[in-house]
């Protein structure tokens, strides 16, 4: 009987809470960590290493906007269908040949908080931008 | 009576379980797996042209040959989104619903897929620095809306969705074929 109600507690959604617009004290923490800079000169070269990255983890590419550096993407948790995981990436010029890239990912519309998914989506992405670099 | 409600229960905490259990993490979702590149070998050819908008457009036209509406289009970085609707019905979905209707003795008529929506990603890019060589990959995947369906005289309306990846090969291939045709172009996987 415990684990029953052990069980149906695991499956209740999360609560909205009053700060759902307010930037929370945990994304400004991950902020350095959803960014990342590479040695790119070409702008262009950059977002269409993103987009062959997040087709690589299976990403659906819903939007692209080459004047804003916008790519955003979508994807089921297979082998489930209601899970859902959306990413925005934003890739920006900076100083001198260097593209600031920065992901922002949800889980079911929850900001994913823990730095290790961000760097596997990096280490992808790197790759991608290796091999464009050839 | 008792017996009824048992079978009932039973039902209920294996759907709850279900809903519990598969859950794939997010962190693991952001990481290449052993299908990674099989679905890239699969959704991916290159070919040999310098010309990415006519490459481009050729998607396009081969997309609305097998009756796709092309929803968004990004030339810089050569990006095809489309879609198509169809009905989802399957001979054999009423067949197992026939049975457990009869099964049942009459008192549920299970939801069938009823609509589909079939959708396909497409990016077209330069993969040399001359840009001599470009590669085209597409994603197919749908949407299904289940409905029609009815338990003890009560009609469950119609509105549950189910998502899936599209990777049947033949599908990709008659793709491929069709693109291939357009450019005059053979298409090859590296």
């Amino acid at each position: 009987m415990g684990s029953a109600i052990a069980m149906l507690q695991g499956c209740v959604p999360p609560q909205p809470g009053p700060e759902l617009l307010a930037p929370t004290e945990a994304q400004m923490k991950i902020r350095s960590v959803q960014t990342r800079t590479f040695d790119v000169k070409d702008r262009q070269v950059a977002m269409r290493a993103v987009i062959a990255a997040l087709q690589d983890l299976g990403f659906i590419i819903e939007r692209a906007n080459d004047a804003l550096g916008l790519v955003s993407a979508a994807r089921f948790a297979e082998p489930n269908y209601y899970d859902v995981l959306g990413v925005t990436v934003t890739v920006r010029p900076q100083a001198e040949g260097r593209m600031m890239i920065r992901a922002n990912a949800i889980y079911n519309n929850k900001p994913i908080e823990d730095p290790k998914v961000y760097q596997n989506f990096f280490a992808t992405l790197e790759r991608s931008l290796f091999i464009a670099k050839d | 009576m008792s017996r009824w409600l048992i079978a009932a229960g039973s039902v209920i905490l294996t759907s709850q379980l279900m809903a519990c259990v598969a859950h794939t993490k997010p962190e693991e979702l952001f990481q290449l797996t052993a299908e990674s590149s099989s679905n890239r070998a699969m959704q991916t050819r290159v070919f040999e042209t310098k010309d990415e908008a006519e490459l481009l457009s050729a998607s396009a036209a081969v997309l609305q040959d097998l009756g796709f509406q092309v929803e968004e289009s990004v030339r810089e970085v050569g990006f095809l989104r489309a879609a198509k609707e169809r009905s989802a019905r399957e001979y054999g979905q009423y067949i197992s619903r026939f049975f457990v209707l009869v099964l049942s003795m009459g008192k549920l008529l299970m939801p069938v897929d009823l609509h589909q929506k079939i959708s396909a990603t497409l990016v077209a890019r330069p993969i040399n620095s001359e840009a001599t060589r470009q590669e085209v990959r597409i994603i197919f995947y749908r949407v299904v809306w289940k409905g029609d369906g009815q338990a003890d005289r009560q009609y469950i309306p119609p509105g549950q969705q189910m998502m899936e990846m599209l990777r049947d090969p033949a599908l990709y291939q008659q793709f491929f074929a069709k693109l291939s045709k357009a450019v005059f172009l053979e298409g090859f996987t590296l």
